[in-house]
């Protein structure tokens, strides 16, 4: 059983001369052991081009306040309550600036929940005056007549609300009791306005069977199913060995993707691809290459699932997100990273080893393979 | 007679950026499959720029205000080709 790792604080932490951020020993060890990454010239795909890292991300997952109104189980970033230091909203509008100027498409707003941040709409305006692409994850429960309306003149801009069940059953025992209702009614509000709608749905052990329900539902709506696939981070790492699905659900889960090419999943399902049939989108993780996450107290994280202190690439509070981008010790490595035990497998080039944050939250390693590999 | 050549109009919805390589193309929403497509033309990159920034989206004009050669003209109707297979420019024949 590998120990687990301790937070060293921020002083304490290995910082190279010309880098910014910290570098956490056990992130250094961890991304040393997977080895060398592929030569650029011998990758195929997307990965040709992501690996010496973009000028810009393409997508900055945004999770701006911690405080949220409801306890999911599986929560990646264990939200509740409001953080002592979130950025202020003077501090998130100079950010919503440099995203701009250095050409970020989108931003993909989070949380907790974003309706619970106080300076959002402030935020939300920012955006749109600087052409940045808004999208908006939230629970739908807070979403009132009066803020659709006002939502509605922000274009383009789009919503995901969450459903991790068909049913009230299946939804209320990851989100809360009662909230598969006032999300109901949240979409209901969002469509009304005609706002450009996904159903978010991570996809459980319980939501498996509630695909095509999920399916209609979203349609019912006028909007598009997003499936994506839960991870281990947050309060995920508790309630993973209950609710991650099985290999069999998996395979038939990959099945019912190719039957349904309007469902969309944010690429995060691109480990299936080992099972033989090439997913639509990117065959890798975008972590720290085509994204990163910004998190309530200006930590910058390679992706919203990957958001253990070890892996922290510096931090809003001490430095310029564009410097963290480009100059980060901790993104240096992780752009680099090698595929580990992976490296000699004959489905390496279409799955990449999988996603390194659950690797990391299940096993503490990024050497070892995806725990949900198809092929173990 | 010659035929004069389709009117090719990039998408509003389309973001463009350079990179090193080229740049990339993104077709904005929520993480929508297919949205995102790396260019490894710098040509490329530049005409859809500057049909972007100067001609409205219109890359015919974009093409035949440049000082590529024929060849090169032609060939950059053929990615225009196939960008419109991908969604992000529209053929008006």
């Amino acid at each position: 059983m590998p120990e687990p790792v301790r937070f060293l604080g921020r002083q304490t932490r290995a910082q190279m001369p010309g880098q910014v951020g910290p570098l956490h020993p056990a992130a250094l060890v961890a991304m040393q052991q997977t080895g060398q990454a592929p030569a650029q010239s011998s990758n195929h795909g997307s990965q040709r081009f992501l690996q010496g890292g973009l000028s810009a991300p393409i997508t900055v997952t945004w999770e701006i306040t911690a405080a949220c109104n409801i306890a999911c189980v599986h929560c990646l970033s264990a939200s509740g309550k409001r953080r002592p230091r979130e950025l202020t909203t003077g501090q998130s509008l100079a950010l919503v600036d440099e995203l701009a100027e250095m050409h970020v498409f989108q931003i993909h707003f989070g949380g907790g929940e974003p309706f619970l941040y106080p300076g959002i709409w402030q935020v939300l305006e920012r955006c749109r005056e600087r052409g940045l692409v808004m999208c908006i994850s939230t629970n739908g429960t807070l979403i009132t007549p009066e803020r659709a309306r006002r939502l509605a003149q922000l274009d383009p801009i789009y919503f995901q609300v969450s459903l991790d069940g068909g049913t009230p059953q299946t939804n209320d025992r990851i989100r809360g009791q009662g909230v598969f209702t006032r999300a109901m009614r949240g979409l209901e509000l969002l469509a009304a306005e005609k706002l450009s709608l996904t159903v978010n749905s991570v996809l459980t052990r319980y939501s498996f069977a509630e695909l095509d329900r999920l399916y209609d539902i979203a349609a019912s709506f006028g909007a598009k199913l997003r499936v994506t696939r839960l991870r281990p981070s947050g309060r995920g790492q508790q309630v993973w060995d209950e609710l991650h699905p099985t290999r069999e659900q998996y395979k038939a889960f990959a099945g019912w993707l190719g039957e349904h090419p309007d469902v969309l999943t944010a690429d995060s399902f691109f480990h299936l691809n080992a099972f033989g049939n090439k997913l639509a989108g990117l065959d890798m993780c975008g972590a720290a290459t085509a994204t990163c996450c910004i998190c309530p107290e200006g930590e910058v994280y390679p992706c919203a699932f990957f958001q253990a202190p070890e892996f922290e690439a510096g931090n809003l509070h001490d430095h310029r997100f564009q410097d963290i981008w480009r100059n980060s010790a901790l993104f240096a490595f992780y752009r680099n990273m090698g595929g580990g035990s992976c490296s000699g497998c004959g489905q390496y080039g279409v799955c990449h080893g999988g996603c390194p944050a659950t690797k990391w939250f299940v096993h503490q390693s990024l050497h070892i393979k995806d725990p949900e590999c198809v092929l173990l | 007679m010659s035929q004069s050549p389709p009117a090719y109009r990039l998408i509003d919805e389309v973001k463009i950026r350079r990179e090193a390589f080229g740049g990339i193309l993104y077709k904005y929403g929520c993480a929508d499959r297919g949205a995102l497509s790396f260019i490894n033309s710098r040509q490329l990159i530049d005409l859809l720029l500057s049909a972007q920034q100067t001609y409205s989206g219109d890359l015919g004009a974009a093409v035949e205000h440049s000082n590529f050669s024929a060849a090169s003209k032609q060939k950059l109707y053929a990615a225009l080709d196939d960008l419109a297979r991908r969604g992000y420019v529209l053929v008006n024949s």
